[in-house]
């Protein structure tokens, strides 16, 4: 109690001693972020708080759907303000997602959130080609939890963002109309003709896995022709999931790219899941991670970090799994049969890194789209 | 009292100058400097102009099409034409622009057609409920995008309504989706109405006297209305197809939700780009597609300036009745109107009843009230972030009322300054109309980068969000439609009128509110409704403006709505906040239609 006084005080002066507490020191090396570390592991472990403390704030960038009613985001709102007291978590859901803050990075006004949840590797790519100055600072090192997480659902290989959940891109099939494709090349074959709806990779996080899964099936002097491919054999590409999704519904077609977690929504006692099989091609499924990060700005580092590891923690891994419908990110979660026994796992995951997406990602999907659209 | 009548009468001879001065300040602040911001950064580089993108753009075959000979081998064409004759004229390569601009063709050949019957069957024929359907035309242009979509999916989709019908009659199923049709569709479905409402009103305005003295003269019905009558429509038809055309083709949400990336516009791209932050190509583009519909605009203003045809506010033609004894139900003429009706019933009122029917239907088709429910739900819940209705709807009608108080007076004066005539008048009149020709993406991104992240002019810090910016925003947005329909009357005002008021003693302001707009106000009117409709409907500029919590309208709360993913793939709770947002609108585009109707002379 009188610790956490003393840190706000002593400010700086403390770190030192302090940076050791968080167990690993190591990525403390920017300047920027030294003040803020103290705090972190102590007040998480000793769970105490101080009454008499000025109100904390938080400010959370995050994308819509992750607010409100009944969403991972507002659990995680109550549940960390019930958890320590004089915290209060604020949701900022900017249109343009992760955009606006590069903009604001590269207007030179302060990015007005403390940090971003809800950040994927394409956007990570796009914030380090952007921008000269760092939007983010490293986390990783710093959070008690970060062990846990699975190694195959990092990101970002310099620590900065930090995965709390992933979904997995496959196919959702008719299995009364189609046979789920083996292969990336069966689906060039006749039986496939005019059987697949994916999405515009521009915009759809769906359809820009896909796109990439291909890529790293087909290779990227290849894609393009294979697209060709698929374009020949009648793939339509819709805007976003939700239309391509209903498309499939209304009997469009007989596959369409989903998730892997297609069945938690239908599985029911009078519902045919024979509509609703996920089929990974290749024994493989796209990993989509969704990352949080703190940004540069941000003037609660410390607070930032705490609730990083707060959002790590198994039971709220857990509860994020299924409010959002993703699989957790750490080993030791159990989001509970009911998600579990509907929600599928790939035999193998793939996804692109940080490194192979860097400076290339915005390019391969630029030259899709012109392969798409050519008039 | 003789110095407080000079005062008042400098003062309202300075309204007029204070009135254009005010208008283009709102203007400069809310369009033309964010948007100045944008198109600049198309032409400068590292500080330097230079055209080099634009020639990009132009060069590049998958911009340009078969076009980008001209700027490459300028010499060559002839030669490229001579060719292309020989070889049996092989389809060409359209390019993006190309494209976009061919499918704005066919959506305003498509509105117009949908749209004139319509306009014919309101003016010319008396039915029950005519003045309410009147009023509605203008509900489909407020509609957001998403749920067009949605209406369409269930009126068009494999298993859709349209499919049900053609599959009863042994026909089908047509697979719509995705397709340039269903997008030509589409954006009919949003312009129609609108080419139906600017011809219905200038119909109405067509003085019964000159029809009944050409026939008296010995004209056939016919010549009576080649002569007369069209003439009279035809700045509105032209108003109507312009307007179709630059919509649709800046048209982005539609062709975006609906069709697929095979059939990408231009402005589809730009999104594109912004998305992945090529903010100069984005700019690039967008400065050529504004030229574009600039002079489009421009090139209409011209026309329509020499349609003007002299009129006063004479009496209207009479009515027909629509039915007169059951037998006039085969007249042939009612029967081609029967005819139409089916046609709206199935591409108009069609996609609406569907969104109904999807608001109260769940997944497996049977019936649920689920989806009102969560908005209830929504609406007593204390969670922080929630999106509700009822502010929602609240915070629409609120700026749709701020909307009207700017937009109508800003669009009256930039009116009388285009009816003014004289040198440089047209061009006045394209510049002050301008934010019809930018797209909501350019604004948008104007608005973003100058005013939301904050601006910094003559030392002062300028950050403008909230509700005042958002009904800036929408005012500019709208007001050019109070324009449009003002300055037509306004022009076709016998000057006579006038002139006799300010012999009088009154003051131009004085004739402007007394005698003109008294004349002028079913066209006042349906300004006023499109001012608000629009305001009403907006979201790209809302949706970046309405940072807090506290001011978001019923399309970005439904917007918030698609996307809730407990819900799973489901836009039951879209769809009724949908059917809240078309309820709101229809009764206050009837509220205002009958609030209005005392004006009428």
């Amino acid at each position: 109690m009188r610790r956490r006084t003393f840190l706000r005080t002593a400010g700086a002066g403390s770190v030192v001693a302090l940076a050791g507490c968080t167990g690993n020191g190591d990525q403390n090396g920017t300047p920027s972020d030294t003040p803020q570390d103290g705090s972190s592991g102590d007040t998480q472990q000793n769970g105490t708080t101080t009454t008499g403390d000025p109100e904390r704030t938080l400010t959370v960038a995050t994308y819509s759907s992750f607010t409100g009613e009944d969403t991972a985001g507002n659990y995680l709102k109550s549940a960390f303000e019930d958890d320590r007291d004089d915290v209060t978590v604020e949701f900022e859901v900017p249109e343009n997602g992760l955009n606006q803050y590069i903009l604001q990075k590269q207007q030179g006004s302060n990015v007005s959130a403390d940090m971003y949840l809800g950040l994927n590797t394409a956007e990570l790519v796009r914030a380090e080609d952007e921008l000269d100055a760092e939007l983010f600072l490293d986390s990783r090192g710093d959070l008690d939890r970060a062990d846990a997480i699975k190694s195959d659902l990092e990101i970002d290989p310099e620590g900065r963002a930090v995965t709390y959940d992933t979904g997995y891109i496959t196919l959702v099939y008719d299995e009364d109309e189609v046979d789920s494709p083996a292969t990336f090349d069966e689906l060039l074959e006749p039986a496939y003709e005019d059987a697949l709806i994916t999405q515009n990779a521009q915009q759809s996080d769906p359809g820009r896995a896909f796109l990439l899964w291909t890529i790293a099936d087909q290779g990227e002097d290849e894609y393009l022709d294979y697209w060709q491919g698929l374009l020949d054999n009648g793939v339509r590409i819709l805007s976003d999931w939700e239309p391509a999704y209903n498309a499939y519904l209304d009997g469009s077609a007989p596959m369409v790219v989903s998730y892997s977690t297609d069945q938690v929504y239908y599985h029911g006692p009078d519902v045919d899941m024979s509509r609703h099989q996920v089929g990974f091609i290749e024994d493989q499924g796209y990993a989509n991670p969704e990352a949080m990060a703190r940004f540069a700005d941000t003037d609660t580092a410390d607070l930032a970090l705490e609730f990083m590891d707060f959002v790590l923690q198994p039971e709220q891994q857990a509860e994020i799994a299924v409010k959002n419908v993703q699989f957790p990110a750490v080993e030791d979660a159990d989001p509970g049969e009911g998600f579990s026994e509907y929600a599928y796992e790939p035999p193998e995951p793939v996804t692109h890194t940080y490194d192979e997406l860097q400076g290339k990602v915005d390019g391969w999907i630029e030259q899709w789209a012109r392969q798409i659209a050519g008039p | 009292m003789t110095a407080d009548r000079t005062i008042s009468r400098a003062l309202q001879r300075a309204a007029l100058p204070v009135g254009v001065a005010a208008t283009i300040a709102v203007l400069l602040v809310v369009f033309y400097y964010p948007v100045g911001h944008v198109l600049v950064s198309a032409v400068r580089e590292g500080g330097h102009l230079t055209i080099e993108p634009i020639r990009a753009v132009l060069t590049d075959p998958f911009y340009a099409g078969v076009a980008h000979h001209l700027f490459v081998d300028p010499l060559g064409v002839p030669a490229g034409v001579v060719d292309w004759i020989a070889a049996g004229f092989p389809s060409v390569r359209l390019g993006l622009f190309g494209f976009t601009a061919y499918q704005a063709l066919l959506s305003t050949v498509a509105s117009v057609l949908l749209g004139l019957p319509g306009a014919y069957v309101l003016a010319r024929y008396d039915f029950r409920g005519r003045r309410t359907i009147r009023s509605l035309t203008l509900v489909p242009f407020v509609l957001p995008s998403i749920l067009v979509a949605v209406g369409f999916r269930a009126m068009f989709s494999r298993r859709g309504l349209a499919n049900d019908l053609l599959g009863a009659v042994g026909l089908g199923p047509v697979e719509l989706l995705g397709t340039l049709q269903i997008v030509v569709l589409a954006h009919a479905f949003y312009n129609a109405p609108l080419v139906t409402r600017l011809v219905t009103t200038a119909w109405e305005g067509v003085d019964r006297r000159q029809v009944e003295s050409a026939r008296s003269l010995g004209a056939s019905r016919i010549r009576a209305f080649l002569h007369v009558v069209l003439p009279a429509l035809a700045p509105a038809i032209l108003t109507g197809a312009v307007l179709t055309f630059v919509f649709t083709f800046m048209s982005f949400p539609i062709v975006l939700t609906l069709g697929g990336l095979d059939l990408a516009t231009v402005e589809v791209w730009i999104y594109a780009r912004v998305q992945s932050l090529a903010l100069q190509e984005a700019a690039t583009l967008a400065t050529l597609e504004t030229v574009l519909s600039l002079a489009f605009i421009y090139v209409y203003l011209r026309y329509e300036n020499r349609q003007v045809t002299t009129r006063g506010g004479g009496q209207s033609l009479p009515r027909e009745r629509l039915v007169a004894g059951w037998r006039s139900l085969f007249d042939p003429r009612r029967l081609a109107i029967a005819a139409y009706v089916a046609v709206v019933a199935v591409v108009i009122v069609g996609p609406l009843v569907s969104l109904l029917v999807e608001s109260v239907t769940d997944p497996s088709g049977s019936f649920t009230t689920a989806y009102y429910e969560f908005l209830l739900a929504r609406q007593s819940s204390g969670a922080v972030g929630t999106v509700r209705p009822m502010p929602a709807v609240i915070n629409s009608l609120v700026f749709g009322a701020g909307t009207l108080l700017l937009a109508i007076p800003m669009g009256v004066v930039v009116a009388v300054v285009a009816t003014r005539g004289g040198r440089g008048s047209r061009v006045a009149e394209a510049i002050l109309t301008a934010p019809l020709a930018v797209s909501g993406i350019v604004v948008g991104i104007g608005l973003l980068l100058t005013f939301v992240f904050g601006t910094t002019v003559a030392g002062h810090r300028l950050v403008v969000t909230g509700p005042v910016a958002i009904v800036f925003a929408h005012a500019a947005a709208a007001y050019p439609f109070v324009t449009r329909n003002v300055a037509p009357a306004l022009g076709g005002l016998d000057p006579r009128l006038r002139e006799v008021a300010r012999s009088l003693g009154a003051t131009r302001l004085r004739a402007l509110l007394e005698v003109e707009l008294p004349v002028i106000a079913p066209a006042l009117l349906a300004g006023a409704a499109f001012a608000f409709a629009i305001s009403i409907g907006e979201f790209d500029s809302t949706v970046l403006l309405a940072e807090g919590v506290d001011s978001y309208t019923m399309p970005v709360a439904l917007e918030r709505y698609v996307g809730t993913r407990s819900l799973g793939p489901n836009l039951g709770p879209a769809t009724a906040m949908g059917t809240v947002l078309l309820a709101v609108t229809a009764v206050s585009f009837v509220v205002i239609d009958r609030l209005g109707g005392r004006w009428e002379p």
